[in-house]
């Protein structure tokens, strides 16, 4: 007679197996060289925005020195005195350009590396549930996001304290802290998006492709709508307003809050005192954490077949 | 091409446009650009219509007041209202140009067609230049049609006029466009077939992409002292247009670099370029196009340049031995 433990399924998941995928996922991550040229390039750029912001700024006070003393202008200088995180403004957008779509490019890779080397099918044939699985490998690609994130935080703190001659303040050391939990809850999305393109599309570059298309009309498209704003002029650090008139409160009304890029821009822009728009934040760190758990519950609802090799699997 | 032919240029261009033809994803992709762009216009009409409105009411208000002073109106150039398309076109068009080029060579290699091809007695370099031809061939056909779609809207939805001299400005904008999403297209064609993996090409054409189309304009935008201000900084200081070139000159140096920056991206030649024609740019707005096309010949020469590089780099980078290679 078989006893009652043993005829017992088993446990479709378990902390154990969790954890494994998790660190299976933060290994793979790590090795794979093309996300790295992504990450190089967003340090870099990250790096390099600390510079130009104190450059810009060293410029444009002597613009103001060179214009005051010819009599041109008798107001006071504009940039007498800047936040401490001024110099840090460029960040956000390279959060939305680069960041977003290195989160992609990890989503992609992550689920079509376990699709073609046929880890998944093995995987799967072990007590774990797609949710299970899915989710470990999304917590996975959030930690290593955390930790690119951790460094261009650090990157952040050696600019600014290089520019400043000392360590920033304890609150805008916070605020950089808040800044950087908000990035984390504004990639995880786009992560996401990646691994659904790696789950059902059957090449990997409609996989690639189909995300970054999306993101591009969440990034340049739909807020131009709410806005007039010119495309290009979405690349700007600082979120557009609304623009006036009854066509652009309608559809400001229908696409703004699909608008996840300026929601990050203005709560972002908040955090680092580039503006003072404290009603918005509220509502945008409300936007990020739905279109992030959102895009989520859809990965999670994955069904099992789609991860196994029938459905539009490419060896 | 039958059986027994040897493979030539226009052969492999034809083929290439026939699998164009078949497939769905070109129309697709097109199609979602001139939609973008369409309704970039739809918000530029919409938006002039507000300011437009908005400035009669204010007339109306005067009247009422009794006030004899009535402010200029605002005048609608009708082809200012591509300014966001152009955009669009810099951004989105720039990325499915890559596409497109990726596809010549990812398709070939995922079908297994390049080895049937080559076992034919076929130049090293027919294949590559005749996937070249064939994306000049689709490009100008797209742009031909994106911009008469242009023309259509700006006629339609911003209900202007176009006049004679327009078509010749909307036609030097097109071939700006073509040579600047050729040169995208080539590109990744040869990134394609030079990388040994495919992806990895895909990914080195997305990086140059991301480093040329946004982040060398936008770290360009952002030195640019002006920009530094909500509302532009000499504006806030009350500093007239002439005195403010007056100030800059003593940062020539600083302007230099900042210039240099900008225009070592194809994309900023390319705008400019465009907006000049387009009249986007004030200075060149109702220009006689002879004159705009004398002032724009740096852009759109180093424009040219770039595209004819990036055409050899397609073609020699496609040549035999890379597409012969097997992926690792």
């Amino acid at each position: 007679m078989i006893p009652p433990a043993a005829s017992a399924a088993p446990p479709r998941s378990g902390p154990g197996r969790f954890a494994a995928v998790v660190r299976h996922e933060l290994l793979a991550s790590a090795r794979e060289r093309l996300p790295q040229v992504l990450l190089a390039v967003f340090l870099g750029v990250v790096a390099v925005s600390g510079v130009i912001g104190w450059l810009t700024r060293v410029t444009v006070t002597a613009v103001y020195n060179e214009a005051l003393a010819e009599g041109l202008t008798d107001r006071p200088n504009p940039f007498g005195a800047v936040p401490e995180l001024y110099y840090l403004r460029n960040t956000v957008i390279y959060i939305v350009l680069i960041g977003a779509l290195l989160a992609i490019v990890l989503g992609v890779r992550s689920v079509l590396r376990d699709r073609r080397s046929g880890t998944v099918d093995l995987v799967l044939t072990r007590p774990i549930s797609t949710a299970s699985y899915l989710g470990a490998k999304l917590a996975g690609l959030s930690l290593w996001l955390a930790a690119v994130l951790a460094v261009a935080a650090a990157i952040n703190v050696a600019a600014v304290s290089i520019i400043l001659g000392r360590l920033p303040a304890a609150e805008s050391a916070a605020r950089m802290a808040g800044f950087y939990v908000l990035a984390w809850v504004f990639l995880l999305p786009f992560a996401v998006l990646g691994m659904l393109g790696g789950l059902y599309s059957s090449r990997e570059t409609t996989a690639l492709l189909v995300p970054i298309v999306g993101w591009a009309f969440l990034t340049f498209v739909l807020p131009q709508l709410g806005t007039a704003a010119h495309p290009v002029a979405l690349l700007n650090p600082v979120a557009v307003p609304p623009a006036p008139g009854g066509f652009f409160r309608l559809s400001g009304a229908v696409f703004g809050p699909l608008s996840v890029t300026e929601h990050f821009k203005k709560a972002g822009g908040v955090l680092l005192q580039e503006s003072q728009e404290y009603d918005a934040v509220g509502p945008a760190w409300a936007v990020l954490v739905l279109f992030a758990l959102v895009t989520a519950a859809v990965l999670l609802a994955t069904r099992r077949a789609r991860l196994l090799g029938g459905e539009g699997q490419q060896r | 091409m039958s059986p027994g032919a040897v493979p030539t240029v226009r052969a492999t261009a034809g083929r290439e446009l026939m699998e164009f033809r078949r497939g769905r994803f070109f129309p697709l992709l097109l199609g979602l650009l001139a939609l973008v762009m369409v309704l970039s216009v739809v918000v530029a009409a919409a938006d002039f219509r507000i300011r437009l409105a908005d400035y009669n009411a204010y007339v109306e208000a005067l009247r009422q007041s009794g006030s004899a002073v009535v402010p200029a109106p605002g005048q609608l150039f009708p082809l200012q209202l591509l300014r966001g398309s152009i955009e669009y076109l810099e951004l989105l068009g720039a990325l499915f140009a890559i596409i497109i080029g990726y596809g010549m060579i990812a398709g070939e290699k995922q079908r297994g067609t390049v080895q049937l091809v080559f076992s034919r007695p076929v130049g090293r370099f027919t294949l590559a230049t005749g996937k070249v031809a064939a994306l000049a061939v689709i490009w100008c056909a797209a742009v031909v049609m994106v911009f008469l779609v242009l023309a259509a809207a700006v006629v339609t939805i911003g209900t202007a006029t176009l006049q004679p001299a327009d078509a010749g400005r909307l036609a030097l904008s097109a071939a700006a466009a073509w040579i600047y999403l050729m040169l995208f297209s080539c590109t990744a064609m040869g990134l394609a077939a030079l990388c040994h993996r495919l992806g990895t090409g895909l990914v080195a054409a997305l990086v140059l992409w991301l480093v040329v189309v946004l982040i060398i304009p936008q770290i360009g935008d952002t030195m640019d002292p002006d920009n530094q201000v909500p509302g532009g900084l000499f504006r806030s200081l009350d500093i007239a247009k002439a005195d403010e070139k007056a100030v800059l000159a003593h940062f020539s140096a600083f302007e230099g670099a900042r210039n240099g920056l900008e225009v070592s991206s194809v994309t900023k030649l390319f705008e400019r370029s465009s907006f000049a024609f387009l009249g986007v740019k004030e200075e060149f707005n109702q220009q006689p196009v002879s004159t705009v096309w004398a002032a724009m010949l740096p852009y759109t020469g180093w424009l040219a340049a770039a595209f004819a590089a990036s055409a050899g780099f397609a073609v020699l980078a496609a040549g035999k031995r890379n597409l012969l290679r097997r992926e690792p």
